[in-house]
C-alpha cells in the first residue's frame, strides 16, 4: 500500500517533468524547422536536425528525472521512441543511444539498463515506422494511440532489462515495483501529447494554407476576363470589389500611373475616383516600382485627405504589365484593425494574377488584330494581278463587243465594291455567292472556254451565315492554283449541301495541283481559322487532292450556319 | 516586216497583243499559241525574229520555256506580264524589253524601235539560259514534266525527240541540240543523248564501236566520235 501511495505520488512528479517537455515540443513546433519538414519526405538535413532535436529531449528527459534508490525515474523514452517513429531505426537508434550514453555516465546501478533499453526503445520505434511504412499506413505515423502503445512496449522493455541486468537483483526488483507505473503511462501519455501537438499544428498549417488558396483561387476567378475589356474606371472598381469582398479589408484602391480608377470601402467619401493619387506611399510604389507596406504600427500611414479618415495602414503593390509599370492595387485598413499577414501575401499574389491577367488580354486583342490584318492583307493579295488580268482582258474585248466589255467593268466595280465593304465578321451564303458571281463572270471571261463552271447549291441554304470571305479565296485558289496551270480544259465545280448534321461546302477543280503545293497558302489559312474562330472548333477546312485529277476543298459549318462570337 | 510570234495562255490577251501589234504596221504576227509547249514547236518551225512571251503560263512558265529554245534559233524575246515582281528579273536576263498589261500602245513602240535598232545592228538575243533540269513532255493534253534522274536516255526520229525513261516513252518539242547544251547528258550518237548514271554496260565492238546497255536492259548505240568523251567520263 505504501508502494502505491509513493508510485502515485510519482506519476504526478512525472507528469510534471512530462509538462515541461510538452511546453519545448509546442515551442519546436513554432519553430521555422518544424514548418520546413514533412514528414514523409525527410531529407538528411533534416533527419541530423531531428536527431538533435530528439537527442536534446532525451537527455532533457534525464535531467528532469526524479531520483529514486540511486535510480533515476525519467521521461527520457518519449525522445527516443518518436525519434524512431518519425524518423525510422536509424534515427531511433542514434537517439536511444546517444541519451543512453549520456545516461551511463550519469551512474548508479541501473546505468548500463537504462543506457541499453533507451538504445533499445529507440530501436522500438524505428521498428514501429519500418513497419507502418511497409504496410502502407504512413499516415498513423502521426497517430498518438501508435505513439502510446509503442511506448508502452518499449517502457515495459526497459523495465525487463533493468531486471535482466541491474545487480543486486532484490534492489531492482524494488526499484521497478516503484517506478514501473508511473514510467509507463508518463511516458506513454507523454509521446501521445507529443504526437497530438505535432499533428494538430500540421493540420492548423494545412488549414491555413487551404484556406488561403481557396481566397486566392476564388479571386482568381472571380477577376479573369474583368481587365481584359480594358484597364478603365468600370473595370477596375469591379475588381477592387472582388478584392474587397475576399480579403475583407477595409478599403480597396486601384490606380494608374496618376490618378485614382476605383476606390470601394472606408473613407470613399473623400477618397474621390478620378482624383489624384493623394498617398504618398503609393507615390512611392510608382515612384520606386516596389512594393510599399504600412502597417499601421510600426509605419504609420494617415490619410493626407482627410483627418476624419478611419483608414490607418496601407499596402501598395505596382502592378506591372511586360515590365512595364501601369498604375498600383492598394489594400487598405481602418486604425482599429490589424493589417493581416495573409492579406498582405494575397494582396501581391493578385497584383501578380492581375498583371497576367492584361497581358493575357492585350495577347488575345493583339492575336485578333493580327487575324483582321491578314484578312485585309488576303482582300488586298488577289486584287492587283486580278485587277490587271481582268483589265487587259476587258481592253481586248472592247475592240469586238463593247456591249460585253461595259457588262464586265460593271462586274468589276460591283466585286471591288464587296470588296472593301467586307468588314464584320460573318455574312450570308447568298452574299457570298453575290461576290464571287462577278469575280467567276471575269475569270470566266479571261479564260473563256477554258473555264467551265458547274453550281449545285440547295437554295434553302442562302440564309445561312459563313464567316465573311470564306468563298471567294476557296474559288480564286482553284483557278490561280488550279485549272490555270493545266493545258486542257479547265472545270469547277461548287456545291452547298445539307449533311446530317452539319453543312458541306465544296470546291472542286480538275487539275489535282495541290500536293505539289505543300502549304495551304495565307488565305486558305485565313478561311481555316476565321471558320474555327467563328463556327467552331470542330469546323473547318479540308483538302482532298488526287494528283492530275482533282482537288476538293471542302468547309463545314454547323447546321444552322455560324453564330460569330 | 518583222516576223513575231506571240505566245498567251489568254486568248484575249493574244488577240488584244496582235490587234496591237498590226496597228504598228512594222510586225506582222505570224502565229499565236497558248502555252510552252506548243510555243516550242512554233518557234522550230517558224523561226520568228521576236516573240511576245507571256511569263505567267501553265506547266511551263516563260523563263522555263526559253531554257528550252536552243540559241541557233533563238529568237528577240519581249516579256509581256500583268506580274510586275518579274519584270526586274526580266531585266537580269538581259532580254530586249519588258511590257506590262495592259499593254500601252506608246510603250509598244518604243519596245519596236528597239527592236528594229537589233534587228539592223545583228545583235544576237542576249538570253542566258540556264540549265534544264525537268524536260517538258506531251501526254495526252497535258504536259508532263520528266526530271533529269529519270531520264534513261533521249532520241531523235522523223517523228521528234523522245524521251526513255524505265518504263515509259515520252515525246517532247525540245531539240536534242538544245538538251546536249543545257544538260547533263551526254552525246553518244548523232541520234542519241545517254544519262550517264543509267548506264549498266558498254559493249565494244571491232572499229571503235560500241553499245550501251542501260539498266532497264535497253541497247543503245554510240558511235567512234563519242566512245572516246564517255570513256573519258567514266576514267576509263
Amino acid at each position: 500500500m505504501d508502494l502505491l501511495t509513493f508510485s502515485l505520488h510519482n506519476i504526478f512528479a512525472l507528469l510534471q517533468q512530462m509538462s515541461i517537455i510538452l511546453v519545448i515540443a509546442y515551442l519546436f513546433t513554432k519553430s521555422p524547422f518544424f514548418r520546413s519538414f514533412h514528414i514523409h519526405t525527410l531529407h538528411k538535413k533534416q533527419l541530423v536536425s531531428l536527431y538533435l532535436v530528439f537527442s536534446v529531449f532525451s537527455i532533457l528527459g534525464t535531467y528532469f528525472g526524479l531520483r529514486i534508490y540511486d535510480a533515476i525515474a525519467n521521461t527520457r523514452a518519449i525522445g527516443a521512441v518518436l525519434a524512431g517513429i518519425i524518423g525510422g531505426p536509424w534515427l531511433g537508434l542514434a537517439v536511444g543511444l546517444t541519451s543512453g550514453i549520456h545516461r551511463y555516465f550519469l551512474g548508479g546501478f541501473t546505468a548500463l539498463s537504462c543506457a541499453l533499453s533507451t538504445t533499445v526503445e529507440g530501436t522500438c520505434g524505428g521498428l514501429v515506422h519500418l513497419y507502418l511504412v511497409r504496410t502502407f499506413q504512413k499516415h498513423r505515423l502521426l497517430s498518438p494511440a501508435v505513439a502510446f502503445l509503442t511506448t508502452m512496449v518499449a517502457e515495459c522493455l526497459q523495465m525487463i532489462i533493468i531486471l535482466l541486468l541491474s545487480e543486486p537483483f532484490d534492489q531492482a526488483v524494488a526499484l521497478v515495483r516503484i517506478i514501473a507505473l508511473p514510467m509507463i503511462l508518463s511516458n506513454s501519455a507523454g509521446a501521445a501529447i507529443f504526437v497530438s501537438i505535432i499533428r494538430d499544428q500540421r493540420k492548423m498549417h494545412d488549414d491555413l494554407g487551404v484556406t488561403f488558396s481557396a481566397k486566392a483561387l476564388k479571386m482568381a476567378e472571380k477577376t479573369v476576363a474583368i481587365l481584359g475589356q480594358g484597364f478603365t474606371m468600370d473595370t477596375t472598381k469591379k475588381v477592387a470589389s472582388v478584392i474587397r469582398e475576399e480579403t475583407g479589408v477595409g478599403a480597396v484602391a486601384i490606380t494608374d500611373k496618376e490618378k485614382v480608377l476605383a476606390f470601394v470601402g472606408l473613407g470613399s467619401d473623400h477618397h474621390l475616383i478620378g482624383g489624384k493619387i493623394s498617398s504618398s506611399e503609393t507615390m512611392k510604389a510608382i515612384k520606386e516600382d516596389r512594393t510599399v507596406y504600412a502597417d499601421g504600427g510600426e509605419k504609420k500611414w494617415s490619410c493626407n485627405l482627410s483627418d476624419d479618415c478611419p483608414l490607418g495602414s496601407i499596402l501598395c503593390v505596382p502592378l506591372r504589365v511586360d515590365n512595364e509599370l501601369i498604375g498600383t492595387i492598394n489594400l487598405l485598413e481602418p486604425k482599429d484593425k490589424l493589417f493581416l499577414v495573409t492579406n498582405k501575401s494575397l494582396g501581391e499574389g493578385i497584383t501578380k494574377l492581375l498583371s497576367d491577367q492584361i497581358l493575357y488580354s492585350r495577347y488575345i486583342e493583339q492575336k485578333d488584330l493580327l487575324t483582321k490584318s491578314e484578312l485585309r492583307l488576303a482582300q488586298a493579295q488577289v486584287n492587283p494581278h486580278f485587277l490587271f488580268n481582268a483589265l487587259n482582258t476587258i481592253i481586248a474585248i472592247i475592240r469586238k463587243d463593247a456591249n460585253r466589255a461595259r457588262d464586265l467593268l460593271m462586274h468589276l466595280s460591283n466585286f471591288f465594291r464587296k470588296n472593301l465593304k467586307h468588314t464584320g465578321d460573318l455574312a450570308t451564303i447568298e452574299d457570298e455567292l453575290n461576290h464571287i458571281h462577278s469575280y467567276l463572270v471575269i475569270e470566266k471571261a479571261r479564260f473563256e472556254d477554258k473555264l467551265q463552271l458547274e453550281m449545285d447549291i440547295d437554295p434553302s441554304l442562302l440564309a445561312l451565315r459563313v464567316p465573311v470571305f470564306t468563298l471567294q479565296p476557296i474559288v480564286e485558289n482553284a483557278i490561280k492554283h488550279g485549272i490555270s496551270n493545266i493545258i486542257g480544259p479547265g472545270l469547277i465545280r461548287l456545291s452547298i449541301q445539307r449533311q446530317s448534321d452539319s453543312v458541306r461546302i465544296t470546291v472542286e477543280d480538275n487539275a489535282g495541283n495541290f500536293l505539289e503545293r505543300s502549304q495551304k497558302g495565307l488565305g486558305m489559312n485565313i478561311v481555316e481559322k476565321r471558320i474555327k474562330n467563328l463556327c467552331g472548333e470542330n469546323h473547318g477546312l479540308k483538302i482532298t487532292c488526287i494528283p492530275q485529277q482533282s482537288t476538293i476543298i471542302t468547309i463545314t459549318i454547323p447546321q444552322g450556319g455560324c453564330k460569330g462570337t | 516586216m518583222i516576223r513575231a510570234l506571240i505566245i498567251d495562255d489568254e486568248l484575249h490577251a493574244r488577240e488584244e497583243m496582235e490587234a496591237l501589234l498590226a496597228e504598228t504596221g512594222i510586225i506582222e504576227t505570224v502565229g499565236s499559241c497558248g502555252n510552252a509547249i506548243d510555243a516550242l514547236k512554233l518557234i522550230n518551225r517558224l523561226n520568228p525574229e521576236v516573240i511576245f512571251l507571256d511569263i505567267q503560263m501553265p506547266v511551263l512558265n516563260g523563263f522555263e520555256m526559253l531554257n528550252m529554245v536552243h540559241p541557233d534559233i533563238m529568237p528577240q524575246v519581249v516579256f509581256v506580264t500583268a506580274y510586275d515582281q518579274y519584270s526586274l528579273k526580266a531585266f537580269e536576263e538581259k532580254t530586249l524589253d519588258y511590257l506590262l498589261k495592259p499593254v500601252d500602245s506608246d510603250r509598244l513602240a518604243k519596245t519596236i524601235a528597239k527592236l528594229q535598232q537589233t534587228i539592223v545592228e545583228q545583235r544576237p538575243p542576249k538570253y542566258e539560259a540556264e540549265e534544264i533540269v525537268r524536260i517538258p513532255c506531251l501526254l495526252g493534253n497535258r504536259i508532263k514534266l520528266i526530271g533529269m534522274p529519270e531520264v534513261e536516255y533521249i532520241t531523235t526520229g522523223p517523228a521528234g525527240v523522245h524521251v526513255v525513261t524505265e518504263d515509259q516513252e515520252y515525246f517532247t518539242e525540245v531539240t536534242l541540240k538544245a538538251l546536249e547544251e543545257r544538260s547533263p547528258l551526254l552525246r553518244c550518237h548523232k541520234q542519241y543523248l545517254i544519262n550517264i548514271d543509267s548506264i549498266c554496260e558498254i559493249i565494244l565492238h571491232e572499229g571503235g564501236l560500241a553499245k550501251i546497255q542501260t539498266h532497264s536492259g535497253k541497247i543503245i548505240p554510240v558511235s567512234r566520235r563519242y566512245l572516246k568523251v564517255i570513256k573519258r567520263k567514266l576514267f576509263l
